[in-house]
């Protein structure tokens, strides 16, 4: 076995540079551009967080990182490498957690290392650690749907961490949560970045998620998807999330992103109703009810 | 209760026994093709069975069944994996296959006798015609319900090549399959029952066939019991066996809790 499979789960920085170069993406040939030119660098254990409205291919960004969808036109690199195919060194975390309903949290957990033919024993101990990393050592023997929707993201987490990955894709992984479950899972995101120094790649609506979580807040901009603005949070980690920093840079954020919901919403109102001049309903010989 | 209202009503009134039986006269029927030697069963050899018809149809029967339940797995699965990998596969038989599920299993019987002769082998050739393509095709819409996040999950965690089928793709089509095979039973149980009535195979005879003997003999009580065991047998495979693997599955998927 590789030294690479065998490595346990601890902090690694020199891994986990993501780069998107100049990515372009339509989904059908004279559709529309859904991407155009996105660059975007994840520096080794960098929190990026991608935030837009709908429509600004966010997830789109999230899928070509992970190599479910190819690029039209540019590259994705991870640590100089090529992407072109779904991969253990990018795990992802999906939004409607994708575990499997017909193995416990355990064999959950464990199934990346059993595609590797990592010896059971040795599984065993490795999806234990990662069960603690996630606070769910007690559920181990449960089934997927026992479990309530934050259980699900951690074991979900847990999962794609003990593949020792070199990024962590994560499409709106809490989007389905409630809030205080949310605001649980940020905290302990949080900690289990500080511990791995994974390098991140979140994607979310929410703003305030983002400037929570984020090194930097990546704003797209929709129809076409752009990267609008780049805009660092720098404050230090661990966060405390209801201080005034966070929310004076959350309402700062807003702002750029309403700005794109307004301009994107009048954009599709235009597309659903264009008011004409009508002349046909004036003319004597459609209207064929009347003078009965 | 309603056997007692049924036999009161049959005393009460006196109606004609030939015409339509009482429960006695069924349990009576019954208990005569059980343990008796009324057909002419000499050119066979004497094993346990072969003093009841009753027991005798039922070995036989259960036989075929098992038989033409297999055959059509062994058909049916495959056909129906093929229709949903293959969109050009299902564009061109798909449409065809839902004409020839159309088609009641029994119409496949001339055709049977004519090609396959008069014996179990037609019998099976009917079974197989009427269940093989409802699992095809059960299959297949099943298989169309397992959520494609399972498969992306599945690559993103390294499955490929065989173990993406073996420890991805068959499991998450469990529910499915599991679906498509009580299906399949039940349609391999009407053909072959169909089957055995119209096709008047050589001894020893099924179920079915014991039926349209009852007929000949013009003995309605026979009629009756031998739909009654009929659906007795349909029902405790399905609802003892099928159904309870089902449910099991379905309770191990989480799929009976709304979510």
């Amino acid at each position: 076995m590789s030294a690479f499979v065998s490595a346990p789960i601890r902090r690694v920085t020199t891994r986990g540079n993501l780069q998107l170069s100049a990515v372009s993406k339509r989904f059908s040939k004279r559709g529309a551009l859904i991407l155009d030119e996105v660059t975007l660098n994840c520096k080794p254990g960098e929190f990026v967080v991608v935030v837009g409205p709908t429509g600004s291919g966010k997830s789109t960004v999230l899928n070509i990182a992970a190599g479910m969808l190819k690029a039209d036109q540019g590259e994705v690199t991870l640590d100089g490498e090529p992407v072109s195919a779904p991969g253990p060194d990018r795990a992802v975390v999906f939004q409607e957690h994708g575990l499997f309903p017909w193995l416990n949290a355990e064999q959950n957990v464990g199934f990346g290392l059993k595609m590797r033919g990592v010896s059971k024993s040795e599984r065993n101990d490795r999806v234990q650690e990662a069960l603690q990393m996630v606070h769910l050592a007690h559920s181990a023997k449960k089934l997927i749907h026992e479990m309530s929707g934050g259980m699900r993201q951690r074991v979900a987490i847990a999962r794609a961490l003990i593949l020792n990955p070199a990024v962590l894709l994560m499409d709106e992984p809490f989007a389905a949560l409630d809030a205080q479950t949310r605001t649980l899972m940020h905290e302990q995101l949080q900690e289990i970045w500080q511990e791995t120094g994974k390098t991140i790649l979140f994607i979310t609506h929410s703003v305030g998620e983002a400037v929570r979580l984020a090194d930097r807040v990546i704003v797209m901009h929709a129809h076409p998807g752009r990267v609008r603005k780049e805009i660092p949070i720098e404050l230090p980690h661990p966060r405390n999330f209801d201080s005034r920093d966070i929310n004076d840079i959350v309402r700062h954020v807003r702002t750029e992103i309403e700005d794109e919901v307004n301009r994107v919403n009048k954009h599709l109102a235009e597309d659903f109703w264009k008011p004409e001049k009508r002349t046909d309903l004036g003319s004597a010989d459609r209207n064929l009810g009347s003078g009965i | 209760m309603l056997i007692g209202i049924w036999e009161a009503a049959f005393r009460f009134y006196g109606w004609k026994a030939y015409l339509f039986p009482a429960p006695s006269h069924i349990l009576q029927s019954f208990l005569e093709m059980l343990n008796l030697e009324m057909l002419n069963l000499d050119a066979h050899p004497r094993g346990s069975f072969i003093q009841s018809p009753l027991l005798l149809g039922l070995q036989v029967s259960l036989w075929r069944l098992v038989a033409g339940f297999w055959l059509s797995l062994l058909i049916g699965a495959p056909l129906g994996l093929l229709l949903w990998r293959s969109k050009l596969v299902d564009d061109v038989f798909g449409p065809f296959l839902l004409g020839l599920q159309t088609l009641p299993s029994v119409c496949w019987a001339p055709l049977a006798v004519l090609s396959l002769g008069l014996d179990y082998r037609a019998v099976l050739f009917v079974t197989v015609m009427g269940s093989a393509f409802a699992i095809a095709l059960s299959l297949r819409d099943g298989m169309r319900t397992v959520p494609p996040i399972y498969q992306r999950a599945g690559k993103m965690l390294g499955a490929h090549g065989w173990k993406f089928y073996a420890y991805i793709l068959m499991p998450a089509s469990l529910p499915a399959f599991v679906s498509s095979l009580r299906q399949g039973f039940s349609f391999a149980w009407r053909s072959l029952m169909g089957g055995e009535l119209v096709l008047p195979t050589p001894a020893p005879m099924g179920l079915g066939l014991l039926l349209e003997h009852g007929r000949n003999l013009a003995d309605v009580a026979r009629v009756v019991a031998v739909m009654i065991v009929m659906i007795v047998l349909g029902m405790l495979v399905d609802r003892l066996l099928l159904a309870q693997v089902e449910k099991w599955i379905h309770t191990r998927f989480g799929l009976t809790q709304a979510h």
